[in-house]
């Protein structure tokens, strides 16, 4: 911690003495507060199209990460900029392209990226990142079709009916484990939440299991023909997360202050407001 | 003899400033290499038309001008930069023709180089969009040469093909959608007039296939999924399925299965067969997925004129660890108790060399040339199957017992899955009746695991962390016997061999290293006989060539691939490699 806050100092002096625009220049060095504070602008790296969080409408960017970047940035009096960022296999790569690195393809790195899960394990083997400020719990749900799928009915029922999950992903492992393999048959692969909800509406499958804000921004106004609810699913695991951000190793400062930040947006119902509008449900990230 | 000839009257001509070209030789010059040309490259010392010197992809020339006595004279004449600042990984392998060195380089680059001055004549860069995400480093293997057009992949997932005197676009079609995580950098095949490829990258939920495009207009004539269950397509219509729908998979696994066909493939005219190895299955815990899931990890024979496919062979059924099966298939007259049998060989990720029939996909013998196949006790020669280690299948961790919840046990599997050999081509001598294999010593901590994450959400996956499993060494290039399987000869090198290997009929193997050595050996004895550093590391693969009566060696220099990307002890051994980004090229000096 010392170490770092001496490294932290004099790496500032350095940028002082050769000029800002050098450091710019330069991928690979996240800003630390002052630089950040100097240029005036944040940068914030946010995943490409990824609704409803950050996606294209109409050529401008919207999403609920989007907007609470915009929050963060305003309340500390600084503009905003925005570096979108196609994820890769695994987000310790994202952290890298979007960070510390920096993609091998250019473009550069951002101040802070968004949307990264707050994990002890996940935190501790990537190391060259801070990840602070989580902003939102997030867990698992299912949309049902109710003309086949009751209110109350469990689990078991996709031993009879139809079920869409995002390949590879907890529930999809969940579901093919499950009682002994028995639902293994019924399960409905897709490579999105987005085209799991299309092959609910279409009546491809009679119901979705996937994240809960992700069903909420696929589902849009539809979630009225289509409830969403939970099951009970002791051993899923993990059954919930929470997400904040994370920036560079050496961006200490910066990280205490934007997490300040969000801290004060959350207690003042911005970060709820701001998930409302999108339609999705907030849900604090417990301390 | 009659084709350097003909180029003679060319050179001739022009020089002479005559309009009337000689006849033959100015049709083949304007013309370029026809298919024929083409199928008869391993026999031409004068040219490299194909990725693997040969569509058979033997890495054999005919020269002996460069032999045991005078390697060691062996010069640069000049060296290329490819310039830029973007350098990473050069796995490429040059095409040579009439005077011209057609080279990819990294990002998606091709240049061509006069081969006499080493002057450039011209290069194209592939406009990349944002966005692209390629798996490995951002390497291409090499282009493919017919008529007056060369070709090549890009990072993007687009064919590109470019005339061969100018530069200049003829056409560029997209073969898939980078958005959705595919890329290609193998080289292009060529057979009768079709451009065939594979398609990389997209290891989430995509199935892996071998298309064929008419070479002049790039339009697809037929695809072949690599997965059963999946239909392909022939002349835009849909012809046959892939195996039989889930004899294999369960569910609809199928869909998404994987197998892609990333490292491309080779011909054996003799038997009219294309060669393409597929990639692991997916989601990657084997535990979710039951069966043998072909046909990926595998082998395929395909028909060229229509993509039905010949024959299988799956190295690693149900493959659990990673280990895909793409490598190449090399074509040979295996002589045995008095009989010549038409096999392959194919030196496996998963540490096997297997030596199979190639008229007919049955084994005949398969055998390590790494120092440990822990999964496998070996391969039964009449059901063509592994036995496995079951103890050596990460398990699922739904059964608990890892660090963590949600993670299952680690087991120490070897190889790793950077594989006994990866990507790099290994070479076959006719003369020696050896092959020899640039392979890698080391394993793998294993475990699947419940939690880790894609875009902010929680997914499945797997942790690993590779180790070397010696202290000294973990390349080695090793002379093996495909009669028994027994290795002759091996030299061992400090970091993991990346390169491809080159033989010839002087009695030479030729083969770079990534502390920047370009080797030659003594294909009989392994002894080595003469080295050159170039700068940085070689992942390429090495060329000869004859020009001007002489005999002249190409190779590629850059640091980078998939070894760098991964940290660990393995890191340790290639941490102070510098980049690059250098065609070298070589001759003996003028006696």
């Amino acid at each position: 911690m010392s170490a770092q806050a001496i490294n932290g100092g004099m790496l500032k002096r350095l940028f002082l003495a050769v000029g800002l625009t050098v450091t710019s220049a330069l991928p690979g060095f996240a800003a630390s507060l002052d630089t950040v504070t100097e240029r005036g602008v944040l940068r914030f790296a946010v995943y490409r199209d990824f609704p409803p969080f950050s996606h294209r409408v109409g050529g401008s960017l919207e999403g609920a990460d989007v907007d609470l970047a915009k929050a963060i940035a305003g309340k500390m009096g600084l503009g905003v900029e925005f570096m979108e960022l196609t994820a890769d296999e695994n987000m310790d790569d994202d952290l890298r392209n979007a960070v510390w690195k920096g993609s091998i393809l250019g473009g550069g790195v951002a101040d802070v990226m968004m949307h990264v899960p707050v994990n002890r394990d996940f935190a501790q083997r990537n190391d060259l990142v801070v990840i602070f400020g989580a902003y939102q719990r997030e867990t698992f749900a299912v949309a049902r079709d109710p003309s086949r799928i009751s209110e109350t009915a469990g689990f078991p029922v996709f031993q009879t009916e139809k079920v869409g999950v995002e390949l590879d992903t907890v529930p999809d492992f969940f579901l093919s484990g499950a009682f002994g393999g028995r639902l293994r048959e019924n399960i409905v692969h897709y490579g999105t939440v987005d085209q799991a909800a299309d092959g609910l509406r279409a009546g491809e499958v009679a119901a979705v299991f996937a994240p809960l804000s992700q069903l909420e921004g696929a589902l849009g106004p539809d979630k009225a023909k289509f409830p969403i609810g939970r099951m009970a699913a002791p051993n899923l695991n993990p059954s919930e997360w929470k997400i904040g951000m994370a920036v560079k190793q050496d961006g200490h400062d910066l990280a205490y202050r934007v997490g300040a930040v969000v801290t004060e947006l959350l207690d003042g119902g911005t970060v709820k407001a701001i998930y409302d509008r999108h339609g999705l449900t907030h849900s604090a990230p417990a301390e | 003899m009659k084709r350097t000839f003909a180029k003679i009257a060319v050179v001739g001509a022009v020089a002479g400033g005559l309009a009337v070209a000689a006849p033959g030789g100015a049709a083949q010059a304007a013309g370029g290499p026809t298919d024929q040309d083409i199928l008869k490259d391993a026999e031409t010392p004068g040219d490299i038309l194909t990725y693997g010197m040969g569509t058979q992809g033997q890495r054999h020339s005919t020269l002996k001008a460069v032999n045991p006595d005078t390697v060691k004279k062996l010069a640069p004449v000049w060296a290329f930069s490819f310039g830029g600042e973007k350098q990473r990984g050069q796995e490429s392998q040059p095409i040579v023709h009439d005077g011209t060195i057609y080279v990819t380089g990294s990002y998606s680059r091709l240049f061509a180089i006069d081969a006499r001055t080493g002057d450039k004549k011209w290069q194209y860069d592939a406009r990349l969009p944002e966005g692209i995400m390629p798996c490995c480093d951002v390497v291409n293997r090499g282009a493919a040469i017919r008529g007056d057009k060369i070709y090549f992949g890009t990072l993007d997932a687009r064919l590109v093909a470019l005339n061969k005197d100018t530069g200049k676009v003829v056409w560029n079609k997209k073969v898939a959608d980078y958005q959705a995580g595919y890329s290609m950098t193998a080289a292009p095949l060529i057979v009768d007039g079709k451009i065939i490829t594979g398609n990389s990258g997209g290891e989430f939920g995509v199935v892996g296939a071998v298309e064929a495009r008419d070479a002049e207009s790039g339009e697809l004539i037929w695809s072949r999924p690599t997965v059963e269950g999946n239909m392909g397509t022939l002349n835009g219509k849909e012809s046959t399925m892939t195996g039989v729908k889930n004899a294999t998979w369960t569910g609809d696994l199928w869909q998404t299965g994987g197998g892609a066909t990333w490292l491309g493939g080779t011909y054996d005219p003799e038997t009219k067969s294309l060669f393409f190895g597929t990639g692991n299955p997916a989601p990657w815990n084997s535990h979710l997925r039951p069966g043998d899931n072909l046909y990926t990890s595998s082998t395929l024979a395909i028909n060229p004129d229509n993509g039905e496919i010949k024959w299988h062979f799956q190295t690693t059924p149900h493959d659990g660890w990673d280990f895909d099966g793409v490598n190449e298939f090399i074509s040979f007259d295996l002589k045995k108790e008095g009989k010549v049998i038409k096999a392959g060989a194919k030196a496996d990720r998963n540490g096997f060399f297997f030596v199979i029939d190639r008229t007919n996909g049955k084994l005949l013998n398969a055998t390590p040339f790494v120092t440990e196949t822990s999964w496998a006790k070996g391969f039964d020669l009449n059901t063509g199957k592994p036995i496995y280690n079951e103890d050596k299948r990460p398990p699922n961790p739904v059964d608990g017992g890892g660090a963590s919840a949600g993670q299952g046990k680690p087991i120490f599997a070897a190889p790793s899955f950077l594989g006994g050999k990866n990507w790099m081509p290994m070479a076959y001598s006719p003369d020696t009746e050896l092959f020899y294999v640039p392979a890698n010593e080391w394993g793998m901590d294993i475990w699947n695991e419940a939690i880790t994450y894609k875009k902010g959400a929680a997914y499945l996956g797997a942790g690993f962390t590779i180790k070397p499993l010696f202290e000294d060494y973990i390349g080695a290039l090793r002379a093996i016997d495909p009669k028994t399987g027994k290795i002759v000869w091996e030299y061992k090198n400090p970091a993991p061999l990346w390169g491809g290997v080159l033989t010839t009929a002087g009695n030479l193997v030729f083969t770079g290293t990534p502390e920047g050595y370009l080797k030659a050996f003594d294909a009989k004895t392994g002894a080595e006989l003469w080295k050159f550093n170039t700068g940085s590391g070689i992942v390429g693969c090495p060329v000869t060539w004859e020009m001007d009566g002489e005999q002249y060696v190409s190779v590629v220099s850059g640091w980078g691939g998939a070894v760098p990307l991964w940290g660990g002890e393995v890191a340790k051994k290639v941490k102070d490699i510098n980049q690059g980004g250098m065609l070298w090229t070589f001759k003996l000096p003028k006696t």
